[in-house]
């Protein structure tokens, strides 16, 4: 990692511990935004320093400044969950906790420099929050037939060239796109889907629809 | 229970019917290799082909049932498990090349401790075939399904049925 990354990361450390203290929900509202104005621009900051990492083809510090950007992520999307939930807008929140889980899952991926800091407990606490704070969820999965996926890093068949899903090369996650789909075998109702957006938002009580997560009825078409 | 035993079709005179090269060392077999009827019908695994590059980086080199230009689709499965390819393992692969099949499990099992980082330990879950010939010309399929650290249990488990 480069001197820059390095010292980038303390800046990123001390900012994790300051704002740890501002993820209770008793912290005043105005605190909170603000608060995720600040990480915004921290999250900039770490874009830019990657830009330039990744313009001197240094993938170690590209790396580096990709997980520091996704825990950045992790706890801006963490902070609108409670603002959301303060606004009572509760679909809302769980989608920014569920941004928050899987960005604390890329800068893990990303790089080894979270791999025994704080992260891991950070990772636990929003897999704790899902329980605590919101009703069990099902979700949909849908299982199709693909025909043709390139790879998101260098945009050839996916597996004609070297990179790997979940891992980081140059600052960027490498991922698998499906460009051709041939057929949609089921979609399944499911406990533990890839992803948790894909949720059922809403149920029928035999006379009216109802929000899963509030238990208001739900306006039709929404 | 992590692993499963069951039979499996004669991998030989199966490939030989679909038009297939007879796999002679370690290949990844598509999903439904032992149903399907024809070469349309047969699906791989989304994770094959990143097993496949894994392999290839780390010098394990496949004996693949396809050609080139044979194309088989993949089936996306959207759930949190990791659902891996079928291995297949021939016996006199396995007699002569035992460290390499240990590597190849090994590849597999590293490369599955980072993809599931930052996911909680008791949601990681993978399920993995492979298909072994034992001594008296049989084909047997071992399914794993468990946490990603026990898949290396999965070696000695191919090396115990190879010598039934």
């Amino acid at each position: 990692m480069n001197r820059q990354a390095k010292i980038f990361q303390k800046k990123v450390s001390n900012v994790f511990a300051e704002t740890s203290k501002f993820l209770f929900i008793s912290v005043d509202l105005e605190l909170q935004t603000k608060k995720t104005k600040d990480l915004l621009k921290l999250k900039d900051e770490a874009s830019y320093i990657k830009s330039e990492a990744i313009e001197k083809q240094d993938e170690d510090s590209a790396n580096a400044l990709l997980s520091m950007e996704s825990i950045i992520e992790a706890l801006i999307d963490e902070l609108r969950m409670w603002v959301a939930l303060k606004k009572d807008d509760p679909n809302k929140a769980w989608d920014f906790l569920v941004n928050a889980q899987y960005a604390t899952r890329h800068a893990l991926q990303a790089h080894n420099l979270l791999k025994r800091s704080h992260a891991i407990s950070y990772c636990k606490r929003l897999y704790l929050l899902e329980k605590l704070l919101f009703p069990p969820q099902l979700f949909f999965s849908p299982c199709f037939i693909t025909e043709r996926a390139e790879c998101s890093i260098c945009g050839s068949e996916y597996g004609k060239c070297n990179h790997v899903v979940g891992k980081a090369y140059m600052g960027k996650l490498c991922c698998r796109i499906i460009k051709e789909i041939k057929e949609i075998k089921e979609v399944s109702i499911v406990k533990a889907p890839a992803n948790k957006h894909n949720r059922i938002m809403c149920f029928s009580n035999g006379k009216h629809m109802k929000d899963t997560m509030t238990l208001r009825n739900c306006e039709r078409g929404k | 229970m992590l692993f499963k035993i069951s039979e499996y079709v004669d991998v030989k005179k199966k490939a030989e019917q679909l038009g297939f090269d007879i796999p002679t060392g370690i290949a990844l077999l598509p999903q439904n290799f032992d149903i399907a009827t024809s070469k349309g019908q047969l699906v791989h695994e989304s994770t094959t082909q990143t097993v496949r590059v894994l392999w290839r980086q780390n010098g394990i080199i496949e004996t693949a049932l396809e050609h080139e230009e044979d194309k088989i689709p993949t089936v996306a499965e959207k759930s949190l498990d990791w659902v891996g390819p079928t291995i297949f393992i021939s016996a006199l692969y396995l007699s002569q090349n035992s460290k390499l099949v240990s590597l190849a499990i090994d590849i597999i099992a590293n490369y599955l401790a980072d993809f599931f980082r930052g996911i909680p330990k008791r949601d990681r879950k993978i399920k993995i075939s492979f298909i072994t010939e034992t001594k008296d010309g049989c084909y047997k399929r071992i399914e794993y399904e468990g946490p990603p650290e026990k898949l290396r249990a999965s070696i000695k488990e191919i090396q115990k049925i190879s010598n039934e």
